[in-house]
């Protein structure tokens, strides 16, 4: 009886640490003031990829391991040991057993994961690795030069041609139009770094000596995130910037202003600044 | 009972790292103490291992022989014999017969130039500080700045603006209006970091700053900068308080007048306000002769990048970011101290400190209201220009 008592005592003490544990999260999530725990709002045309991927593994992987718990829970509490009852142990009687066990899990483990990966190579193929030809009308295209530790993006001005007197330079600050496929061609100067934007949904590496290609289109305007997710130096992390998306006609006056600027600071005999390459 | 010997081996392993890394602390506190006044004689380069990065290959991290660098003014002596009046004292009879602080620890000496008739400070930094600033540098700020300091890094080629070349001996954002910043200016600096470029905020302790500091100043030319017998140096411009509190408003239109009329900002960074609201304004004719008064005209500089001259373009503060804080009291300490080697004067005694404070709300307002709204901009800027 004593020992019975201790043990629902024991058991008492977990069920209420558990109970406190969730309360403490909850809290903690209230004191967060709303912000979201999961990924923020996708902001590209492809975004919603992510989320349904996302959400596919999560659910696959919660409810499979639901079902393990619950085939494990059943035989650890119909054969323990209890007041008459010797607790009873066995992993498949005959060679059946085995080979019906082998083949149920391994389809399954097949079938989730085949599942997803047909899904994630979809996604690849029509989102991520479709970047618009550049030949294609209406696609804005941005390089991006990647240093220790910061980003300089550079953008076309009206003539349509990098390394011209009227490129826009931004370091740290990226403005891109909404409803616009924008492509990018990036590399580095010294490490590698990785442009990731996160409501964008996408992220490329940027090496050194190499050009990358990305693209996204922004369906909603805002301020959103640049960030480096490539460890590049012990200042990594101090390694971001501000993607602005503006609407058309916003996007447009502030490129005639900038491009005027840039007009303004180019300067002929500082050929040095003057980094850009051909879009092949 | 068996005895576990691999557990024993460990244990005494790490006895022996934290007796080690007890050691390498206490060498650590015994520098900046006694040990630093004998330290030019001794020479004796001692460096605790640190989070250094390896050295690259083929670079010599060691700097064998400190060095006299310019040390602050006698006003500074001043104040550290009020705080610390055992290690000062002062000699009535250097510097003929002007006087000078004399340092018990012989760190700081003052030196007397007989022809110049002119006396300063000067400073003994210790080989082995310089060899730690030069390694946190070597870490910190050599992928930008260069790894012998010319201001050419790997990551700092084609960046405009460029990366200061600290053998030149110029700072552009120092809030001073002497020529060189003190080591406080270049404390807060680096720690604040500059908007809008790849200069970060770093997070340095104020020990390992201060060696780099002093590495920093070591980087200038024999004869220049902190090597120069007169190179004067100076704290940060004082804004006191500030004299516009309640009254905004009128600091902002005193600004807007100030910017297109007396200190003719306009004359460089862009106007904003109409060209033919300008006679009204100012009570004098249209002082523009530019071919687009909305725009910030290119300036030439000191600086170079490879011996090739590099120009600046003055802030459009409705687009650009101000580089060195935002905030009236940021901007009045940049207006006040101008930036050095550039167009950008010295605006103390220039203007009156209230006229400054005027101009730096008039920039705030600038900011704030047009800075990250681009509709807001638009439409300022359309009102403006004229209709074609």
């Amino acid at each position: 009886m004593r020992r019975l008592f201790h043990h629902l005592a024991g058991a008492g003490t977990r069920l209420w640490s558990t109970a406190f544990g969730v309360a403490a999260l909850a809290a903690l999530a209230e004191a967060q003031g709303g912000k979201r725990w999961g990924p923020t709002e996708a902001a590209s045309d492809y975004g919603y990829r992510f989320y349904d991927l996302f959400w596919l593994i999560t659910i696959l992987c919660s409810v499979s391991f639901a079902i393990v718990c619950i085939l494990i829970l059943i035989p650890a509490l119909r054969d323990r040991a209890r007041p008459g009852h010797k607790a009873k142990f066995d992993h498949g009687a005959s060679l059946k057993d085995k080979r019906v066990t082998t083949v149920v899990s391994a389809s399954v483990f097949l079938v989730l994961d085949a599942w997803v990966l047909v899904i994630a190579m979809t996604d690849l193929r029509e989102a991520w690795w479709n970047i618009p030809d550049e030949e294609e009308p209406g696609v804005y295209q941005v390089e991006v030069l990647a240093q220790q530790w910061a980003w300089s993006f550079r953008h076309q001005g009206a003539d349509g041609e990098f390394g011209t007197a009227d490129d826009i330079i931004q370091i740290n600050e990226l403005t891109v139009p909404t409803d616009t496929s924008v492509s990018f061609q990036m590399t580095s100067k010294d490490v590698i770094h990785s442009l990731f934007l996160p409501e964008m949904r996408t992220k490329r590496d940027a090496n050194p000596g190499a050009i990358n290609e990305m693209w996204f289109k922004a369906i909603r305007s805002g301020e959103f995130t640049i960030l480096c997710a490539e460890l590049c130096g012990f200042a990594h992390y101090q390694m971001h910037g501000k993607l602005h998306v503006l609407e058309g006609d916003q996007f447009e006056s502030w490129h005639e202003d900038a491009s005027r600027l840039g007009i303004a600071a180019f300067d002929t005999e500082d050929e040095e600044a003057q980094w850009a390459w051909k879009w092949e | 009972m068996r005895i576990p010997t691999i557990q024993l081996v460990c244990l005494a392993g790490i006895a022996f790292g934290a007796l080690a890394s007890f050691r390498a602390a206490g060498q650590e506190h015994g520098e900046d103490g006694q040990s630093e006044a004998d330290a030019h004689a001794t020479e004796a380069v001692v460096i605790e291992e640190g989070p250094h990065m390896r050295p690259p290959i083929g670079v010599d991290m060691t700097i064998t022989a400190g060095d006299w660098l310019r040390a602050p003014s006698a006003e500074w002596f001043a104040e550290q014999a009020d705080a610390d009046p055992d290690r000062y004292s002062f000699d009535a009879s250097l510097g003929d017969g002007e006087g000078g602080w004399v340092d018990s620890q012989d760190v700081f000496r003052y030196r007397y130039d007989e022809e110049e008739e002119i006396g300063a400070y000067w400073q003994w930094v210790t080989a082995s500080q310089l060899t730690r600033g030069r390694r946190n540098y070597l870490q910190y700020c050599s992928s930008c700045h260069g790894i012998e300091g010319d201001g050419y890094g790997r990551s700092g080629q084609w960046l405009r603006p460029s990366p200061r070349n600290f053998k030149s001996g110029y700072f552009k954002f120092t809030k001073v209006t002497a020529p060189l910043p003190s080591d406080a200016a270049l404390h807060s600096l680096i720690k604040r970091g500059l908007d809008g470029t790849p200069m970060l905020p770093w997070a340095l302790g104020d020990r390992q700053l201060d060696d780099v500091i002093q590495y920093l100043k070591y980087l200038s030319p024999e004869g220049e900068a902190w090597r120069d017998w007169f190179t004067e140096i100076g704290e940060p411009v004082d804004p006191g308080k500030d004299p516009w509190i309640g009254e905004e408003k009128f600091a902002v239109e005193r600004g807007k007048r100030l910017y297109h009329g007396d200190a003719n900002c306009a004359s460089c960074h862009p106007g904003y306000v109409k060209v033919e609201d300008l006679p009204e304004l100012l009570g004098k004719k249209d002082p523009t002769s530019r071919d687009d008064y909305y725009l910030p005209v290119l300036k030439e500089s000191n600086y170079t990048v490879l011996d090739q001259p590099v120009k600046i373009l003055p802030p459009d503060f409705t687009f650009h970011t101000v580089r060195s804080g935002s905030t009236p009291r940021d901007l009045f300490q940049t207006i006040a101290a101008g930036i050095k080697g550039t167009a950008m004067p010295q605006w103390k005694g220039a203007l009156e400190d209230k006229d400054i404070w005027a101009l730096a709300y008039y920039v705030e307002d600038l900011i704030k209201k047009y800075k990250d709204d681009n509709a807001a901009r638009t439409e300022f800027f359309t009102e403006l220009k004229p209709q074609k």
